[in-house]
């Protein structure tokens, strides 16, 4: 019973230089815990002071986003992946300032 | 570190920047790093799916593609997909500044908090000026993730 969570370019320095991790199934919570046991310094980076998943920190299980599921609370059935997606937004300033 | 592109990338990433014009282009790099060198094999061009909802501040109502840009994670999630299977990895992005300098903005700071610092990720970013693509520059975050730093980029003609 074991799930795939993929880490993104630019955390694995957080996960021993790891492109993925096996864990064994679960909730996505209870995955996500796993996997900071073992990675403890990626837990600042997807996590809040609060403990909450960060806004710009997206889960996918499969195709679908957590958020459009049941979050954290979510189950991972064995054999599925667990994608770790980092929001990336941003833009110039006042268009009129060239 | 150097960020290693051909003369072929560079321009597509002109192209696609000059046809979004006026609004903001974005799209993944896919490479690989290799010690203090990141190669660009390709691009992996995404729409713009800016709206003022997924704005990260209420200052956004006040603004559109022509000054803001969204990659939605499925974007993100599609181009890791593809890299994966071609043993790539997505190793940076970029976005135009329609009628702007290449340089970061503090907006671009903001948006890059789900990178954080101290990675290798880089940041491209092509300058358009009146429709027509000029300076195309490269960044990486600091150890902070606070500011950007201009990066070395190496552009490779005839490959």
């Amino acid at each position: 019973m074991a799930v795939t969570v993929t880490i993104p370019t630019a955390l694995r320095q957080y996960a021993g230089g790891n492109a993925s991790v096996t864990l064994a199934a679960g909730s996505v919570g209870q995955i996500l815990a796993a996997l900071t046991e073992q990675h403890p310094q990626l837990g600042k980076h997807l996590y809040n002071e609060q403990g909450a998943l960060r806004s710009f920190v997206n889960i996918y299980v499969g195709d679908e986003d957590i958020r459009h599921l049941q979050g954290i609370e979510t189950p991972v059935p064995d054999g599925e992946t667990v994608s770790i997606i980092p929001a990336i937004a941003g833009g110039a300033g006042s268009i009129h300032s060239w | 570190m150097a960020i290693i592109l051909s003369d072929h990338i560079r321009t597509i990433i002109a192209q696609h920047a000059e046809e979004t014009y006026p609004d903001e282009c974005v799209g993944l790099i896919l490479g690989r790093i290799d010690g203090a060198r990141t190669e660009v094999k390709d691009v992996f061009p995404a729409p713009n799916r800016w709206t003022a909802d997924v704005g990260l501040t209420a200052v956004d109502a006040n603004h559109s593609l022509r000054d803001r840009f969204y990659l939605d994670p499925r974007d993100y999630l599609r181009a890791e997909r593809e890299a994966r299977s071609r043993n790539l990895d997505v190793v940076g992005c970029y976005h135009s500044h329609p009628d702007h300098p290449a340089v970061p903005s503090p907006r671009d700071v903001t948006g890059a908090q789900g990178i954080g610092g101290g990675s290798r990720f880089a940041f491209l970013i092509q300058s358009v000026r009146e429709g027509r693509a000029t300076e195309l520059t490269a960044w990486t975050l600091d150890d902070t993730g606070a500011r950007f730093v201009a990066a070395e980029m190496v552009v490779e003609c005839g490959t």
